[in-house]
């Protein structure tokens, strides 16, 4: 294109000239203000060195990873509980590699500020380490080379990871960009089944009407009916009409676990079982599911503060016993109290329109958590660094501290470890946990199997697992849609034909769900999403997903 | 007021005397006041550093700005960014609440620290002055989180204090927080709530260079409070008040998003877009910048016809204009 | 006194009346935040619920341990005490003297320079450029980061401007000319002294601005060590609010229980925090008070 061309010569030359005036006004500056000022403030750069150089100083297998110690500049998300230099975990792996780091740990919450400026700047640090990069990040700056590709240092310095990407496919197809280039390495979880918090009854309320803990709701007149009767029979026995049968916060907490009832797998893009992508607002399913969410509301079945109360207030609701059927992590969150194995998650329902419910599952992977830039003198090394984060005994490392402070192996053979006392100054082994390690609370590069936790688990967290058996797992659940990448040209386009369609799809919901828009409005609203260019959107994922699937 | 550039246009037109008597004048002054130039270098360099040296930035406007390409190196796209707002299906909703909810403010929030000021003028010094005005003063620096957490538990349609006093006094109390009639009240006035103690500080100030002569004379007159009030301490801080004014309306498309994003809601929105939280929502999609950017630079420059045109209404109204 | 024997019947109304509205002021203030002390030492469920609305309720002062508890938070202030007394210093001397030149009648070139103020209250190029630049100065990192790309707002040197033009009579600059005196030594010796109420409010303005501030700290600062208070502070914070935001990311039940730990406590703290980064400026209020009623000067001046 003859137009882009000329306006970016343009755009360099005007660059030129105006980026002068700046210059001359900071020697006026220095000037003014005197050399004092500015001396001391200039960073060192390091210099490059050539691939060949650093693998030379590289040993392939073993420890030390390095043959002479090395310095490299991480940056990485603080969470304030401890410093990075002054972890365990950093030191024990110094030691074994003979790799130290220069550390800069933004605060989590302003991680993303920080690290667009650090790109936007032009000095890069040499590694990011559980920087949550998007797409976007790895598909520009990857093709722009400043981050480094990584699949030839994987195949040649990373065993670990090369073994499973090797046995898992769809692994490597879901990172890797549309230039067939890996840039980031993933989060690896083999122990997230949650696609969101599970929902949970309140388990008093149950036992007050005398309902079986095992004989819970499977569809959604069964789940309609117990609702009913959380609201009239006074469940929490206080004599008030007080109970909320079903509360939620503006229903992202619950819509992805309700729509399974009409065969919807995710509440946003999904594919079905024969590879064709959805966009759920626009399912007929969906509607139904509207229709159902307005037979609650009109009937006090659903708080009617959804859509304004805080999660705060409705944790509040949960500690006040006033609840009946509520979303969170562990059901105690919200209802106050110790881990309890007395309320029982919430079983899948189904419609009449479909044979078995939909349910949704942890894709157990996320991207961008590692990457390696192009001033980065020793990319081999950090590969082997960080690919030891994929073994059993690096991800232990990593994810506990060095052995002999949390936890102590019991058995080296099958992985049984058990807890050792939490020293006083620690509330819980959590808040202990964050001082060892920068796996906290931060997407870090690593694979989480099973094994770790072995011997680690509770009799409560052996009850969740076997509630996931029997109200998830057995459900033949699916991730709603492949993490996968969008090529710059896709994103940009979805970007601009989201921005209304969001808003409109997300203020229709409420009002049909509240009754203000008669679900005789489904029509119109239909009309306006496909004028918004919903149809456009998914022909961009169906394209995207092929291209995943085939790769 | 002497306008420099008038002036200096004015040199070629007239007789050869009188413009050398002119620009003799012109350099008599120059140099008379020299000190002055001195006194705003300091303000002139930082403008020039801090705000002209990145000026170069607002180019991303018309430019698919890609951060690891540079400003300079990032490929041009002229109006695109503009037109695609223009073309959102809510512009015209944006416009719209972001003039209104400007508006209200201005209508219920400007006046009130001026009442507030000239009351606190009246009572003598002591400890009930000096309460009032500090309680009144403290809500400024309740962090908007929290502020809009207190709104939300105030009024809560199950527990909220506010709808408690309301239903007991026998009247039924409307989903202040859901229903969009009543978005933009609940929005101005805790903002007014917040920020009236804090906007009195400047009239304060501005009255505390009443001539108290004037007021002795007054009195002599027999002159009551309110005739003082009036004639004395009104015309003392109308020219605050007019520059106030004026800036005020120079901002009016900037309705903060913060607030306004934390009191949001799918069923109020339709009276709670505005601009900036469009602009917010739009980024956190993609990390916009150019698009970002773009609106910014609209409403700037509609913000600034907007305060170029009170100015000159000022002007020709009043002594008492920016410029 | 005069004054006081003409106090007519009218005047006593009019005054009671003036009372009376502070008086609905007050209360209509302070109510909230009663209730905000009153939450900051409650119990947070009884917070949520909406049972605690005056008096604090399952009273526990864990919010200020747990805030008091960091060791940073003593670093904090002092830096921040720092960087707000050198930073308005800074303000004051480039508002003050630049808000008289212009309100100069006789300055030549000053529509030029309004204009050139103006027009960046309205176009700037935006957080990257400036971020550039203040890397380039070789700033980054230290505290004058914080200080120099703010050093002077125009709003503020509008309103500056204004007061003295609306306040420092002509006759005054006419007669120190006649007296030989030049425009420093005016500056200096007559129009600083007469001029204490604003320069009060600028102090207050800019002070208070830089006591609040954290975003430039936050793009601009990478050492610990150096950060404000309200930098601190946020820390703490989001810490405990990490449940909202990290849970998608908790790897194990004992993460998400000790996330929803702290969120518990995090309702506590976003109160304690208010009142523990607030207290000092309010404190600080009634003594700046003062220098709003020497109005006597002025007039003593033209008398």
């Amino acid at each position: 294109m003859t137009h882009s061309t000329s306006s970016r010569s343009q755009a360099s030359k005007s660059g030129v000239t105006r980026f002068r005036a700046p210059k001359a006004a900071a020697l006026v500056l220095s000037f003014v203000l005197g050399a004092s000022l500015l001396a001391g403030c200039s960073d060192s750069a390091e210099p490059k060195a050539g691939s060949q150089e650093s693998a030379a100083k590289v040993n392939k297998e073993g420890f030390p990873i390095v043959k002479e110690k090395v310095t490299l500049r991480m940056m990485g998300p603080d969470v304030g509980v401890q410093k990075w230099a002054n972890m365990p975990a950093f030191q024990e792996m110094e030691k074994k590699s003979g790799i130290s780091f220069q550390f800069d740990n933004p605060p989590l919450e302003s991680f993303e500020t920080k690290k667009n400026l650090t790109f936007a700047s032009g000095e890069y640090p040499d590694i990011f380490y559980a920087s949550s990069l998007t797409q976007a990040d790895e598909v520009n700056y990857g093709s722009q080379g400043i981050l480094l590709p990584l699949e030839g240092l994987i195949d040649n310095y990373a065993p670990n990871l090369k073994k499973i990407l090797d046995e898992n496919p769809e692994i490597r197809k879901s990172i890797t960009t549309p230039d067939g280039h890996i840039y980031s390495l993933p989060v690896i979880n083999q122990q997230s089944i949650w696609y969101r918090s599970p929902m949970w009854y309140n388990g008093e309320f149950l036992d007050a009407l005398k309902i079986d803990h095992n004989k819970l709701p499977k569809t959604t007149e069964e789940l309609y009916d117990l609702l009913v009767r959380f609201r009239d029979e006074d469940p929490n026995g206080n004599g008030k009409k007080d109970e909320i049968p079903l509360v939620s916060v503006k229903l992202d907490d619950i819509r992805s676990w309700l729509l399974g009832a009409w065969g919807i797998y995710g509440e946003d893009i999904y594919n079905d079982a024969n590879g064709k992508v959805h966009f759920a607002r626009t399912e007929d399913g969906y509607r139904e599911f509207l229709t159902y969410m307005n037979r609650l509301w009109k009937e006090n079945l659903l708080d009617h503060e959804t859509f304004s109360q805080t999660p705060e207030q409705k944790k509040a609701k949960g500690a006040n016993n006033q609840v009946g059927l509520f979303q969170d992590w562990h059901a105690y969150f919200t209802h106050g109290g110790e881990p309890t194995t007395n309320d029982p998650m919430f079983v899948p329902v189904k419609s009449d329109s479909v044979d078995k419910p939909a349910v949704a599952i942890h894709p157990g992977l996320s991207t961008g958590s590692f990457a390696i830039t192009e001033s980065n003198p020793a990319p081999e090394a950090s590969i082997r660094w960080v690919d030891y984060m994929y073994s059993y005994e690096g991800a232990m490392l990593f994810d506990k501290g060095p052995e002999g402070l949390m936890y102590k192996t019991v058995n080296a053979e099958d992985h049984t470890k058990k807890w050792l006392p939490l020293p006083d100054k620690f509330n819980s082994r959590e808040d202990y946990r964050g001082t060892l390690t920068p796996n906290y609370g931060t997407p870090a590069p690593t694979l989480l199997s099973p094994d770790l936790q072995k011997g680690l688990k509770e009799e409560f967290d052996v009850w969740v697992d076997k509630q996931n058996e029997e109200k998830i797992l057995a459900y033949d659940p699916q991730p709603p849609f492949p993490i996968l990448y969008l090529t710059p040209e896709e994103q940009a386009e979805i970007s601009s034909l989201r921005s209304d369609m969001d808003t409109y799809v997300q203020q229709m919901e409420a009002k049909f769900v509240t009754g203000q828009e008669p679900l005789s409005g489904w029509d119109n609203y239909l009309a306006t999403v496909k004028q918004m260019g919903s149809d456009r959107m998914i022909e961009i994922y169906q394209t995207a997903y092929d291209r995943w699937k085939s790769s | 007021m002497p306008k420099p550039m008038a002036d200096t246009v004015k040199i070629d037109g007239v007789s050869n005397s009188s413009a050398r008597s002119s620009r003799h004048s012109l350099r008599k002054r120059i140099s008379r006041n020299w000190e002055l130039y001195l006194l705003i270098a300091p303000a002139f360099l930082y403008f020039l550093i801090f705000h002209y040296g990145p000026m170069y930035g607002i180019q991303i406007a018309f430019k698919n700005f890609m951060p690891a390409r540079g400003i300079t190196e990032s490929p041009w796209v002229g109006f695109d960014h503009f037109i695609r707002f223009f073309n959102s299906y809510y512009f015209w909703d944006l416009i719209r609440n972001t003039l209104t909810i400007s508006l209200y403010q201005l209508i219920v929030g400007f006046p009130l620290p001026i009442l507030l000021a000239l009351a606190f003028n009246e009572i003598k010094n002591g400890w009930f002055k000096r309460t009032v005005q500090t309680v009144t003063y403290a809500p400024h620096f309740i962090s908007v989180v929290v502020m809009a957490g207190i709104i939300v538990t105030f009024l809560s349609p199950s527990t909220g204090i506010i709808i408690n006093i309301i239903e007991w006094l026998g009247f039924t109390a409307p989903n202040f927080l859901t229903d969009p009639a009543w978005f933009k009240t609940m929005y101005v006035l805790s903002g007014v709530w917040q920020s009236t103690g804090w906007g009195t500080i400047i009239y304060l100030a501005a009255l505390s260079a009443v001539d108290p002569q004037l007021h002795e004379a007054a009195i002599m007159d027999g002159a009551s409070r309110w005739r003082r009030i009036i004639h004395i301490n009104i015309p003392t801080i109308i020219p605050t008040i007019t520059i106030l004014l004026i800036l005020n309306v120079g901002s009016i498309l900037g309705v903060g998003f913060e607030k306004i994003l934390l009191l949001q809601n799918p069923l109020n929105m339709s009276s709670s877009d505005v601009i900036d939280t469009f602009v917010y929502r739009t980024g956190l999609l993609n990390v916009q910048y150019s698009f970002s950017t773009a609106v910014g630079l609209f409403n700037s420059v509609i913000n600034a016809i907007l305060l170029i045109a009170v100015n000159q209404i000022a002007r020709k109204t009043s002594e008492n204009s920016l410029w | 006194m005069a004054a006081v024997i003409k106090e007519s019947k009218a005047d006593r109304i009019f005054l009671l009346f003036t009372y009376l509205f502070l008086a609905i002021a007050l209360l209509c203030v302070l109510y909230p935040l009663v209730y905000i002390v009153s939450a900051s030492i409650s119990s947070p469920t009884y917070v949520n619920s909406g049972e605690m609305w005056l008096l604090p309720k399952g009273i526990t002062f864990e919010g200020y341990q747990r805030v008091f508890e960091n060791q940073a938070i003593w670093r904090g202030y002092a830096n921040t005490i720092l960087y707000t007394v050198v930073g308005t210093l800074v303000n004051l001397l480039v508002t003050i003297p630049a808000a008289y030149a212009l309100s100069r009648s006789d300055f030549v070139g000053r529509g030029f320079f309004m204009g050139m103020f103006l027009v960046t209250m309205f176009f700037g190029g935006g957080l990257i450029p400036t971020y550039l630049l203040v890397k380039e100065l070789g700033l980054i990192n230290s505290m004058w980061a914080l200080i120099l790309p703010g050093a002077a707002s125009v709003w503020n040197i509008i309103v500056a401007r204004t007061f003295f033009q609306s306040t420092l009579p002509k006759e005054l600059q006419e007669a120190a000319h006649i007296d030989g005196c030049t425009n420093l030594r005016l500056f200096w010796k007559i129009v600083i002294p007469l001029s204490s109420p604003i320069i009060a409010v600028m102090a207050l303005f800019y002070g208070v601005g830089h006591w609040n501030s954290y975003f430039n700290a936050l793009v601009y600062l990478n050492d610990e060590a150096k950060y404000p208070l309200q930098m601190v502070l946020r820390q703490i914070l989001v810490l405990q609010e990490m449940n909202s935001s990290g849970i998608g990311t908790a790897t194990s039940g004992e993460t998400a229980m000790a996330m929803n730990a702290r969120a518990d406590v995090a309702a506590l703290l976003k109160y304690a925090v208010i009142i523990i980064s607030t207290l000092p400026i309010i404190a600080i209020y009634p003594f700046l008070q003062r220098y709003f009623v020497q109005g006597v000067m002025i007039g003593s001046v033209k008398g």
